[in-house]
């Protein structure tokens, strides 16, 4: 298990969530102007990037609130934080 | 089925300001209930900015007016950058000096500022903008430049201008090294509705500024673009002359009134904070910033609620559009032209009409030039 998995991540605070539709939304940076489209888990899980929750709490919280989880639910959590986090979008939490 | 609307709009044009230290003769501005006496003061603005804010808008395009000539334009600037957004500027030039250039750059949030230059010498510029104003734009894109800001020119086709197209490629791509720059021509809308027989392309001039500009964006590929004017016309009535041509299917969104998409993603304010649907409806109150809520503003105004169903009314039903050959490949362009011109949103635009500019003798250009 990747060492990441225990500690916090936390949103970048200037990073927008615009939830458009139902089933879709963006982030937006607004230093870069980037945008990213997200589905309905990964918002999920942005919204509980507070440096509160390590990837195992993210992958709990999506197998209690997600229908027809897969089973590799951590590994997907843990590719989307990490992509996040080189975008520049997350930060893990420093102690 | 009807289309899904955002909660709250991405972009925001907003008329920071109504005074311009310019009357460029054929200006969309200066005739109509958008201009207005006195601007809302810097507070009205923060205020405003911070409901944006909350709404998660993230893009904010400045305009007038003149913005530069507001005295308190840095600090309109750090509350869009401190609510999150970024922010696009046009602007007319003259008065961008070094240091409001380097002020910019520093946000790290802009987008762009577009200048308006409409020759590639000063009497050309100058024309319809006033004497010694060409060299103060110049000026102002190259502070710009110096600071490594995102700049791009806007052209203004008209009939000064008409005729000195690849000299004003030429100087704006190669001269000024611009990495791109757009074009549009004189507007039947504010002063230019005026001055429109010294302004406004005739019939014989648009057929010439269509081919001309075909050739120049085979030239300078992928540099000169347009949403409204001469080249926009000549690359839609092309395609759709094609179609007719071809008896090709009628493609989507073809056959209706869906030439404008802007109410779905963008709103605009006025000057003195009533928010229209555009810019360019400025007749259209939909309210007041700080005082109505925009975001039930945007979801439910019935106003724009009634913009967005235009793309369900067919060409079909119009007198204007009956027995045309291009019904079933044209949008009716754009309302805010169709209501200066008919006075009626909900019709297709006069001005973007294929049929009628080949009635009054217009030619399009030649198949060859757009497919290079």
């Amino acid at each position: 298990m990747n060492e990441h998995n225990k500690r916090g991540v936390i949103a970048n605070p200037l990073v927008i969530l615009r939830e458009e539709f139902d089933d879709r939304a963006i982030l937006f940076d607004p230093e870069t102007g980037n945008t990213f489209v997200v589905n309905p888990i990964g918002v999920l899980v942005w919204k509980h990037l507070d440096g509160h929750h390590d990837i195992d709490d993210l992958a709990d919280i999506v197998c209690e609130r997600a229908e027809a989880v897969p089973s590799d639910v951590t590994s997907h959590i843990e590719n989307f934080v990490q992509a996040a986090v080189d975008l520049g979008l997350a930060g893990y939490e420093v102690k | 089925m009807a289309a899904q609307v955002m909660k709250t709009p991405r972009n925001v044009d907003i008329e920071i300001t109504s005074f311009c230290n310019l009357r460029c003769t054929y200006c969309s501005h200066f005739s109509g209930p958008g201009d207005v006496k006195e601007d809302l003061p810097l507070e009205s603005w923060l205020q405003f900015f911070t409901e944006l804010g909350r709404c998660n808008t993230m893009k904010i395009t400045l305009s007038g007016g003149e913005p530069f000539s507001r005295p308190d334009l840095r600090d309109i600037i750090l509350a869009i950058v401190a609510n999150r957004m970024r922010f696009t500027i046009l602007s007319n030039g003259t008065l961008i000096d070094d240091e409001m250039a380097a002020f910019l750059a520093e946000t790290g949030r802009c987008d762009l500022i577009q200048v308006s230059i409409d020759g590639a010498i000063d009497t050309t510029h100058d024309a319809f903008r006033g004497e010694g104003n060409f060299m103060k734009a110049i000026h102002g894109i190259h502070a710009l430049q110096a600071n490594h800001l995102p700049v791009s020119v806007r052209v203004t086709i008209h009939r000064k201008n008409v005729h000195q197209l690849d000299s004003i490629a030429r100087f704006l791509l190669e001269d000024l090294e611009l990495p791109s720059f757009s074009t549009n021509s004189a507007s039947h809308m504010g002063l230019c509705r005026k001055n429109a027989a010294q302004t406004q392309l005739t019939v014989d001039e648009h057929s010439l500024a269509m081919e001309t500009l075909l050739a120049l964006t085979a030239r300078y590929k992928g540099r000169i673009n347009a949403s409204a004017g001469p080249l926009a016309d000549a690359q839609f009535w092309l395609e759709m002359e094609h179609s007719r041509r071809e008896n090709r299917e009628q493609p989507t969104g073809r056959g209706f009134l869906t030439g404008c998409g802007g109410p779905m993603q963008t709103i605009a304010v006025r000057a003195d904070g009533v928010i229209v649907p555009c810019s360019q409806l400025c007749h259209l109150s939909l309210g007041r910033i700080n005082q109505d809520d925009l975001g039930e503003i945007w979801r439910r105004h019935p106003e724009l609620q009634s913009l967005r169903k235009r793309s369900r009314i067919s060409l079909e039903d119009f007198p204007f559009c009956r027995d045309c050959p291009y019904t079933s490949y044209c949008t009716g362009n754009c309302p805010a032209i169709a209501y200066s011109l008919t006075g009626k949103i909900d019709h297709p635009s006069p001005d973007a009409c294929l049929r009628q500019f080949l009635t009054q003798g217009g030619r399009l250009p030649e198949v060859t030039q757009i497919l290079g």
